[in-house]
């Protein structure tokens, strides 16, 4: 009863438009005010405390340095390397967007950040090449998508703030689903080109490869910082995440020279807004799991589900679901922290392994991401090419269904997430 | 007015730079100090305590996150659900546009209250008259933090600050729209950067893109006027 009554100020809150941060709060307030006598001066402290972890932290210092990375000519030189290495193959540029998109993910967390940097760079030479527009636009924005799976990732840090999942664990097993989802979004695009014959870039000569490797290796240097770092326990996946921020900022502005002294402060504010933004739907999504957990709902709903005998392949499957109908509505940091504590303890329940559920709940926000109404990624590419969104939708669909097979895949094959953490040992 | 908003941006951009640096400062004071085997310059290192980098981080961070979330309503950031909201007709919109920002003003403004509270309990009354030379009764001194020792009630003052301000902007972005019909936006027809096509502005944000997370004010269509009806206009549909 009291479920329905939290759900249904939920939903109505946030169908009025108001912030998801705001609604999520105000259920919380209205809910401990009308049906409880839980002390409203708790949810005050809630409020700071909610964000007094080390780990939430490592979001502001990824943002930080993601958007010193869009700016900077990192992703030129990245898809400079990535076209020099599977530019001659059928789709030349498309893969090269794929690749570099894959790269460009291991040194950002976000998805739509992804698709900023190599789309900006790409899709305008892609259609100087001679490809369609809809074919480009199809292919960055879905491989973008690959920023939240191919870790350090934003949102995973944001599932292990709402159900004390290890960072680091997390980041390890979103390498192999990610490399995975890179090969498909790949095969797709050398698929489509062959069918349509488009154009392919001459073969690099192995001294012009060595030399775009040796360009890049700044920006790929950050792979080996971020993960090795956390890998080989030298940084927390927080400090790991300040020393990128700190190195995006040096190459972009002293080795690259892309960024002057006087565009520093306007990332800084524009990253700190967006962190801020993202923080408050934390704050606020924390107080909300706070009421869950008081009023049982996980626990309830885990009892009802193994009441009917409903299994694991039953669970994943309404999971699922309820994460791509939610990615309609929400973006990815909202749903994880809305649903996350609600699904996770039943998940726990059920015997999922929780890296494993937190790599199904990446790859569905994923594809949410590349899907209208509301798909970051979409709105993004669309402010690049200038195309309108439907579209854009138009364009996006093999590559969208073949994202939706591989979701398939991942969520009942566990080893394809957690075999790579185990076999380092930090699982 | 002006000062405010400078003010507040430069807070915001200010903790996120310090926190950044104290953090870096720390990872590598601590690999420093353990693998420099220079006598003089080890033992320097090693009197060195920065055993308090994480706390003021973490609070340089609720702070940025309090006032930054203050500053988003400003410039619009905040993230909604407004599939069904864009669908309605101009008037009803506008009304669930004021209902929204006055939801966020109540809310804020019941936090802020409850934060005051919260703070005056836990010292902040006891360092006003203490301050004053009052008598202190049986007025508690409150806790302080773990590693610097300082008294929460100022770290948490961030609450009530942070919110009262963010109640102040939720109200003063429900003013301006009831009188112009605008919400804030970002506008992308000059953002500075722009010539040379290659590289995107250093303040894109994707999230201020014209997504479907963020309800359309009344000048919406004005601004985009060939997404009007349907929105799968081939080319140049952004002014």
């Amino acid at each position: 009863m009291n479920a329905l009554i939290i759900f249904t100020l939920l939903t109505c809150l946030m169908l009025t438009g108001m912030p998801v941060s705001i609604s999520l709060g105000l259920t919380v307030l209205s809910f401990l005010f009308l049906f409880t006598q839980v002390p409203l001066e708790s949810v005050a402290l809630k409020l700071f405390t909610g964000i007094e972890k080390f780990e939430i932290m490592a979001i502001p210092f990824f943002i930080l340095a993601g958007n010193f990375l869009t700016h900077g000519g990192v992703a030129r030189r990245m898809i400079r390397f990535a076209s020099s290495i599977v530019g001659h193959w059928y789709g030349g540029l498309g893969l090269s967007g794929v690749l570099a998109c894959a790269l460009f993910a291991a040194i950002s967390g976000s998805s739509p950040a992804t698709v900023v940097a190599i789309g900006s760079i790409l899709l305008p030479a892609m259609v100087k090449a001679g490809f369609p527009r809809s074919f480009g636009a199809g292919v960055i924005t879905t491989s973008g998508a690959l920023g939240i799976l191919i870790p350090p990732s934003i949102v995973m840090v944001m599932y292990s703030v709402a159900t004390n999942t290890s960072v680091g664990a997390l980041f390890m097993a979103g390498v192999v689903p990610g490399i995975g989802l890179a090969i498909v979004l790949g095969g797709v695009t050398y698929y489509r080109a062959r069918k349509f014959d488009y154009p392919r870039l001459p073969k690099a000569s192995f001294g012009e490869r060595l030399k775009a490797f040796r360009e890049s290796a700044w920006g790929l240097l950050l792979i080996v910082i971020v993960m090795g770092g956390i890998y080989s326990g030298m940084f927390t996946p927080t400090e790991a995440a300040a020393m990128s921020a700190v190195y995006a900022f040096f190459v972009a502005v002293f080795v690259y020279k892309d960024l002057g002294f006087k565009d520093v402060p306007r990332v800084l504010l524009n990253s700190a807004n967006m962190s801020a933004m993202l923080l408050y739907i934390i704050t606020n999504a924390v107080l909300f799991s706070f009421i869950m957990t008081n009023e049982n709902i996980p626990q309830a709903l885990a009892d009802w589900m193994l009441g009917h005998g409903l299994g694991v392949i039953t669970f994943l499957l309404a999971c699922n679901i309820i994460l791509l109908l939610a990615g309609n509505f929400m973006e990815p940091s909202s749903i994880v922290l809305i649903f996350a504590p609600i699904l996770f303890p039943v998940a726990i329940k059920l015997g999922i392994d929780p890296v494993h559920f937190g790599i199904i709940m990446v790859v569905n926000m994923e594809v949410g991401m590349c899907h209208p109404p509301v798909g970051l990624n979409l709105y993004v590419a669309s402010g690049i090419t200038k195309m309108g969104i439907t579209e854009l939708t138009v364009a996006v669909w093999p590559w969208l269904l073949s994202m939706l097979g591989y979701l398939v895949l991942v969520t009942y094959w566990p080893g394809l997430s957690i075999w790579f953490p185990k076999w380092l040992g930090i699982m | 007015m002006k000062i405010l908003d400078h003010l507040e941006e430069w807070i915001i951009t200010f903790l996120i730079a310090a926190a950044t640096l104290i953090i870096f400062a720390a990872v590598v004071h601590r690999y420093a100090a353990s693998n420099i085997t220079l006598p003089v310059i080890q033992d320097w290192l090693l009197t060195i305590n920065l055993s308090w980098a994480q706390e003021l981080t973490i609070i340089m961070f609720v702070w940025m996150a309090k006032f930054g979330a203050a500053y988003g309503v400003r410039t619009g950031i905040h993230v909604g659900v407004d599939v069904l909201i864009n669908r309605m007709t101009g008037h009803t919109r506008a009304k669930f546009i004021v209902f929204g920002l006055l939801a966020g003003a109540t809310f804020t403004g019941v936090v802020a209250t409850l934060g005051a509270h919260f703070v005056w309990e836990n010292g902040a009354h006891y360092a006003y008259l203490h301050g004053l030379g009052l008598p202190l009764g049986d007025v508690p001194e409150g806790p302080t933090t773990p590693d610097l020792e300082w008294p929460t009630w100022m770290v948490y003052s961030a609450i009530p600050l942070g919110s009262s301000l963010m109640c102040f902007r939720f109200l003063q972005v429900a003013v301006a729209f009831i009188r112009t019909g605008e919400l804030p936006h970002h506008d992308h027809g000059h953002v500075d950067g722009i010539e040379e096509e290659e590289l995107p502005p250093p303040d894109l944000n994707p999230f201020e893109m014209d997504d479907n997370l963020h309800a359309h004010d009344l000048k919406f269509h004005h601004r985009h006027p060939r997404k009007v009806g349907a929105d799968d206009t081939v080319e140049g549909d952004k002014p």
